[in-house]
């Protein structure tokens, strides 16, 4: 673990980071969370504009950079980012690394 | 339609001033400045200004909120808010969300003053997404709200409804309009008339809550609409907008050519255009007082980018009022379920 990372929570597994993505993707888009899937694609099944997913990667970062220091999403990796699984697999790959 | 503007109130609620992005514009820092300024003193409403203190100039004892970076006309909206957070347009946005602030008012970048206030005051709960609604003249009455003016390029039928809930209660804050009436912008008055969206959408609006709905309206209505609010989706709405401001300007030159033409015609201008004037000050963009973005958890009015200091105390004013006549508090009712 890196000298700048400490884990205040406990760490997150790949299904806690999907619901947490879910959930605030769903609180973003005022739509049922049940609606979402890891394939569901942020533009063409979630009608999720590019406003939508910074306030979607801004929650992100407040509610994991509360578990690991120094948490943060690229602005050049979103244009990456196209579905749900993409977001799901960016972020638990960055806790790993963070 | 009808019905009197709130005028402007010589105290804010709570003494909270109006927080003025001092760098955002064509003309920042001297006309947002010295708008600032004359709003504090001809309107008596309390401003404080955002941005780079040793690069506003004589600020005339105006209360100054320091902010070190400036967001310029060209950047990415989204992501310069996340890299600029010391940017006089995120600090304003967060001046109004720490109860700092009544509301703010920027001539800046607009899709980053949407973003800024989106992501620092927050969405209202129950608000899909935040719609720009600007004003547009009528002849013997208060402006009609046009939304979206460009916040939204796509739309669905569920946030056209919406921002027919949203418009109806800026109507209602800014011109005092007890029951508005909103018309949904098409190519016909008919209800079969329209792309999908639109068609959709007046099925909805006919039995949306919260709304008066009486029908289709044309481009042409634009200038003689018959309802308080237009709806539109942001695309149409932009180019609606602009191609209005276009045409007046064009009507307006070319009417100035023909009185310059001639001897015989610039004698009868001497006596047109003192009439002319007030009409033209009317459909004046910078004595409107900007655009208001509905939706979010705080009053923001975004000016037009080349606002000089009188466009600036009329989007002052604006900002002020509507807060004053609980703007946010209006929305958030106007969405929420019966």
């Amino acid at each position: 673990m890196p000298a700048e990372t400490h884990v205040e929570k406990g760490p997150l597994g790949r299904p806690e980071v999907f619901e947490l993505i879910r959930d605030q993707l769903a609180d973003i888009l005022e739509i049922e969370p049940g609606s979402i899937s890891e394939s569901s694609s942020f533009a063409e099944d979630l009608d999720a504009d590019s406003l939508a997913l910074i306030e979607l990667v801004e929650g992100l970062e407040e509610e994991l950079g509360e578990r690991t220091v120094g948490f943060r999403i690229e602005d050049e990796d979103l244009e990456d980012l196209r579905t749900v699984r993409d977001a799901v697999d960016y972020v638990v790959a960055k806790l790993g690394t963070a | 339609m009808a019905a009197p503007r709130p005028g402007p109130e010589a105290s804010s609620p709570g003494g909270l001033p109006v927080a003025v992005d001092a760098m955002g514009g064509d003309n920042a820092p001297g006309e947002i400045v010295a708008g600032a300024r004359r709003a504090a003193e001809e309107l008596g409403i309390p401003v404080v200004l955002v941005g780079p203190p040793d690069q506003m100039g004589d600020t005339g004892g105006l209360e100054v909120l320091p902010a070190s970076e400036v967001i310029a006309m060209d950047d990415d909206p989204g992501s310069s808010v996340r890299r600029k957070k010391d940017s006089s347009l995120v600090r304003a946005a967060e001046a109004v969300r720490d109860g700092k602030a009544l509301a703010m008012v920027s001539a800046g970048n607009t899709g980053a003053a949407m973003a800024s206030a989106l992501l620092r005051m927050g969405r209202l709960k129950g608000v899909v997404r935040p719609a720009i609604a600007t004003p547009i003249p009528q002849l013997g009455s208060h402006p009609a709200v046009l939304l979206d003016a460009g916040a939204n390029a796509e739309c669905t039928p569920a946030m056209l409804v919406q921002f027919a809930q949203m418009g109806a209660a800026y109507a209602s804050a800014r011109y005092g309009v007890e029951a508005p009436t909103v018309a949904l912008l098409s190519i016909g008055e008919e209800k079969s008339k329209g792309t999908p969206l639109v068609k959709e959408t007046h099925a909805l609006l006919e039995d949306a809550e919260h709304v008066r709905f009486v029908g289709n309206v044309e481009g042409r209505d634009l200038l003689r609409s018959p309802a308080d609010v237009l709806v539109t989706d942001g695309f149409t709405g932009n180019v609606a907008l602009k191609t209005l401001e276009g045409s007046l300007r064009f009507f307006m030159d070319a009417l100035l050519e023909v009185f310059a033409s001639d001897e015989e015609a610039k004698a009868a201008a001497e006596v047109m255009l003192p009439r002319l004037a007030p009409l033209a000050a009317e459909f004046d963009p910078d004595g409107i007082g900007g655009a208001a973005l509905l939706g979010v958890d705080g009053v923001c009015v975004i000016s037009h980018g080349s606002s000089n200091a009188t466009a600036v105390v009329s989007a002052v004013r604006v900002a002020h009022d509507v807060a004053a006549a609980g703007l946010v508090d209006r929305v958030a009712r106007s969405v929420a379920p019966a």
